[in-house]
């Protein structure tokens, strides 16, 4: 039970976050719908000319097919070796265990740009750049830590007493991992997932040094066109990325139920 | 012995049996002590390529820029660490940025805890849909247009500003200080931080918070001496990732700072893309990995290992 | 713009240059010397109204005559630069086929020995000194166009008229109100008289400048990049800027307010300029400089700069309208008067320093 003040206090802080979360991509969003050529808000006039601009705005498109193949990518990379690594954080004894916190925290303490131009370099060597894998590993690598750290904090939840108890029923290693340890992970593997999708999908600093003009990615292609006055068709982009997002989180809450890894026991 | 045997199993079972099999002969269970760290290869490998960046830009902040040339010197000196070691500027930038980087994780956390605690505890399903789709959506317009969204909002004639001036006030300036970049870095990490908060938050059962109230403990003893303290790896957690990210952060400073609040990643910047001294922007990134990396040391030592080492075998 | 494309017949280019002599003919007839065509050659651009003029004047020229599509990559100049340097580098094809890059940064390159000679084009005959590059040899660049960092004002602001010195924008009234690129760049040359100094010290001695942008910090100035000026100009953040003409045209375009002058201790000219990195496949390096060849046409020029409104490098292209006389458009001797010059090298070499110390006064 929460006591009356708490809840108000509480739900005050929750609105001011709110607020502060949503107030500019309210304004953006209203602004996509201007006639007018510069983003305002309150927009001048109501149009759909800037959607007009960006369905026809064939560059656009195919750079968001090529995010998605990033995110793709980013995930199969990411998911498996972020999701074994939260498992071995949480449940193994390792030695050194700051030390492999410290080094699995390099992604956040090597600034973007510091990343970025090392893997140019790298991925250069290996004559790899031109091609889409090399962004989809990049966005792993500097997002990392996000999947590791939420398959962690589920497999922390995990009462190993479970993991013993199969054991002694007469399942085998994969078998206990397979049906005890990884279901019990599943609600950070999917926050953890989605995360990286999303953060993959926005990605541009990084993106930026490993992309040439035939491989670039939406992000990259929104940050390159803000030279010189950004305009509605921006905004307007950003509106169709948002109910794409909003469909797919739909999506996902119909098979898994997004809201019960979240709610308390 | 060999799989096929159990031919009249069901299928999963043979599956099973079969990767049993296929496990006993790769990891054997005299190697069982060290499944962690077979667990863990993948992701050290591939925080590896990172390492391997690092080395390459060592080895360039040891080198100095020819403006003749355009190219890095042959041989090796300390020039680029005297130079930075000398200069007061970098000195004001190092502390801005980690004074920006500390109140934004004490800020963060504050709106992110009763944030997280309200999204985990609620009984509306509804409520709860609508907290994390509030998260998540800011992600999707991205950060410059973002900041554009701001300046509509707390511009000069901005939307606030319209309105406090229809009482009188001359218009404030909200942006392009340094409240200004601490304020769009919190924005941005509060969704991170919520997410790393709620798995520890839903691990603490609700009965222990209304037994301690039937004990009598008001609700911000409560908090202070059960909630809190239970939530410790999870408060953590959260704060080293939004320590990390903000402390090497660009584009706040960058779109927010009005450009005279440079936080270390943009001095990078500048050094690897406008000057082009590679050398200088290599000593910087290398000085910058250090201190955060020792800053997480710290933490660590200090408040334990954070969300990682809750539920680890003893 | 497509009836002005129109007007750019064939036959104008046949009598251009024997270069678009082959390109003409290679439409129809095939030639045994040319060399085979790609599909298509990538040309890094600035966004906005600076690519869609590229794109009206030289691009879809080109793409007409030879059939070769053109690409625009958007890339901002400074992060192109160590993209194509590590490709050259590391003996990997180049990402793109053409830089257009101000000069000062395309003169980084040039030193470092990764861009081609470009002397044999055929329309650098036609081509006025302001094509090459100073201080260099040969033409490892070539210079487009010039431009002016001018100051940028809204009239509102100032209802006496244009300002007539930099030193009105130490006026109490102008605080926070004022924007300069975050390096300084235009302002280092106009400071050194401000503040009482000599151009002929530069690089020398450059205490009066830092002078001058001490006290102008005091003014708390916004700094940015091109983007920002004309957002801070439509969105009321600043009244003035120094910031080059076409970003104050392209926002009196969109409507915002804006006028320009070059006050009494002038305003720097530079130039920007077009190179192609070493590392291409032979045949792409050569379909590389007949785009560069095409674009110091006067039909191309025309076409191009009139959408920039800037002053080109080939006699004969007309001003834009309003553009006559205008001190952001220098044509005459008169009109270099006013315009601070500094040779690329000199500028590239104290370049870093003078960087960083604008950035030590500004962000102390």
């Amino acid at each position: 039970m929460i006591s009356a003040s708490q809840r108000f206090w509480f739900w005050a802080i929750v609105w001011v976050s709110v607020v502060t979360l949503s107030a500019p991509t309210v304004v953006v969003l209203g602004a996509s719908f201007t006639a007018g050529n510069i983003i305002a808000f309150p927009p001048e006039g109501l149009s759909l000319r800037w959607y007009e601009k960006i369905a026809l705005a064939r560059d656009l498109q195919q750079a968001f097919l090529r995010s998605l193949i990033v995110s793709s990518i980013c995930m199969l990379i990411a998911v498996p070796a972020g999701t074994l690594a939260g498992i071995a954080l949480a449940r193994y004894q390792l030695r050194c265990f700051n030390g492999v916190q410290m080094y699995l925290l390099l992604p956040f303490t090597i600034p973007l740009i510091g990343s970025g131009i090392g893997l140019m370099m790298m991925f250069g060597r290996l004559g790899a750049l031109g091609s889409l894998w090399p962004v989809g590993f990049a966005c792993a690598v500097i997002n990392l830590p996000f999947i590791i750290w939420s398959v962690s904090a589920s497999a922390a939840q995990l009462d190993p007493d479970l993991e013993h108890a199969a054991a002694n029923c007469g399942a085998g290693r994969v078998q206990t991992f397979l049906y005890v340890t990884l279901p019990a992970v599943m609600p950070g593997v999917i926050t953890g997932s989605l995360l990286m999708f999303i953060l993959a999908m926005n990605e541009f600093l990084v993106s930026l040094l490993l992309v040439d003009a035939r491989t670039v990615t939406l992000p990259v292609q929104i940050y390159n066109s803000i030279r010189s006055i950004i305009t509605p068709d921006l905004a307007a982009v950003s509106v169709v990325f948002i109910v794409m997002a909003a469909l797919a989180i739909a999506f996902l809450d119909r098979l898994v139920g997004l809201e019960i890894f979240l709610k308390s026991k | 012995m060999p799989p096929s045997i159990k031919a009249r199993y069901p299928l999963t079972w043979r599956v099973m049996d079969a990767l049993e099999w296929l496990a006993d002969r790769l990891w054997p269970r005299s190697m069982s002590r060290h499944t962690g760290w077979l667990l863990i290869a993948p992701s050290l490998i591939i925080v590896g390529s990172l390492v391997v960046g690092m080395i390459e830009i060592a080895d360039t902040s040891l080198r100095t820029l020819d403006t003749a040339t355009f190219r890095m010197s042959e041989s090796y000196s300390l020039a680029n660490y005297q130079k930075l070691a000398t200069s007061d500027v970098y000195l004001t930038v190092a502390w801005r940025s980690l004074l920006g980087a500390v109140l934004t994780t004490a800020l963060t956390l504050i709106l992110a805890f009763p944030y997280a605690y309200i999204m985990v505890r609620t009984r509306s399903a509804a409520a709860r849909k609508a907290l994390l789709i509030c998260l998540f959506l800011p992600f999707f317009i991205g950060q410059v247009v973002r900041a554009y969204g701001w300046l509509i909002i707390l511009g000069n004639d901005g939307i606030i500003n319209q309105a406090t001036g229809l009482i009188g006030l001359d218009p404030h300036r909200f942006l392009f200080n340094f409240p200004a970049v601490v304020f769009g870095l919190v924005q941005y990490m509060l969704p991170f931080a919520v997410l790393m908060l709620a798995p520890a938050l839903t691990a603490i059962p609700e009965e222990v918070e209304t037994a301690a109230k039937s004990l009598g403990a008001s609700w911000p003893r409560t908090m202070r001496h059960v909630v809190l303290p239970m939530a410790r790896p999870g408060l953590i957690g959260a704060g080293l990732v939004v320590l990390t990210l903000s402390l090497t952060d660009f584009a706040m400073p960058a779109m927010l700072g009005g450009g005279s609040q440079d936080f270390i990643a943009n001095a990078i910047y500048d050094q690897f893309f406008r000057t082009s001294d590679a050398g200088l922007g290599a000593a910087l990134t290398l000085l910058l990995v250090m201190g955060g990396t020792f800053l997480v040391g710290v933490v660590l030592s200090v408040f334990g290992a954070g969300t990682l080492a809750a539920g680890r075998r003893a | 713009m497509t009836h002005t494309i129109g007007r750019m017949s064939r036959r104008h280019l046949l009598a251009g240059s024997s270069a678009a002599l082959i390109m003409a003919g290679a439409g129809s007839r095939a030639k045994a010397s040319e060399p085979e065509k790609p599909a298509e050659i990538i040309v890094r651009a600035w966004g906005g109204s600076w690519v869609d003029s590229l794109k009206a004047g030289v691009s879809d020229p080109f793409t007409k005559l030879t059939g070769i599509g053109v690409r625009h990559d958007l890339t901002e100049d400074n992060e192109i630069r160590p993209k194509v340097w590590a490709a050259v580098d590391q003996g990997r094809v180049p990402p793109i086929h053409i830089n257009w890059d101000t000069t000062t940064n395309a003169t980084k390159s040039a030193l470092r020995g990764i861009t081609v000679d470009l002397s044999d084009l055929p329309n650098l005959k036609n081509a006025m000194e302001t094509a090459k590059p100073v201080g260099l040899d040969g033409f490892p660049i070539v210079n487009t166009y010039g431009y002016v960092y001018v100051l940028a004002y809204r009239p509102e602001a100032f209802p006496n008229g244009a300002p007539k010195s930099w030193k009105e924008l130490l006026d109490p009234r102008l605080k926070g109100r004022v924007a300069f690129y975050n390096d300084g760049i235009g302002m280092h040359f106009p400071a050194q008289v401000a503040g009482g100094g000599k151009l002929e010290d530069i690089p020398s001695n450059m205490a009066p400048a830092w002078e001058f942008i001490k006290q102008l910090k005091t003014q708390s100035p916004l700094l940015g990049e091109d983007p920002d000026f004309t957002t801070w100009f439509q969105k009321g953040e600043i009244d003035a800027a120094c910031t080059i003409s076409t970003n104050a045209r392209e926002a009196k375009k969109n409507g915002i307010n804006v006028a320009w002058t070059v006050p009494e201790e002038g305003c720097k000219y530079d130039t920007d300029g077009f190179w192609i990195p070493k590392g291409l496949p032979a045949n792409e390096e050569y379909w590389a400089k007949q785009y560069i060849n095409l674009a110091l046409s006067v039909e191309s020029q025309q076409i191009w700069l009139d959408g920039l409104g800037l002053p080109g490098v080939i006699p004969g292209v007309k001003p834009p309208a309003g553009l006559m006389g205008d001190p952001s458009y220098p044509t005459t001797p008169e009109d270099f008067k006013h315009l601070i010059r500094i040779p690329g090298k000199v500028q590239v070499e104290n370049e870093s320093e003078w960087f960083a110390t604008f950035k030590s006064i500004m962000q102390g």
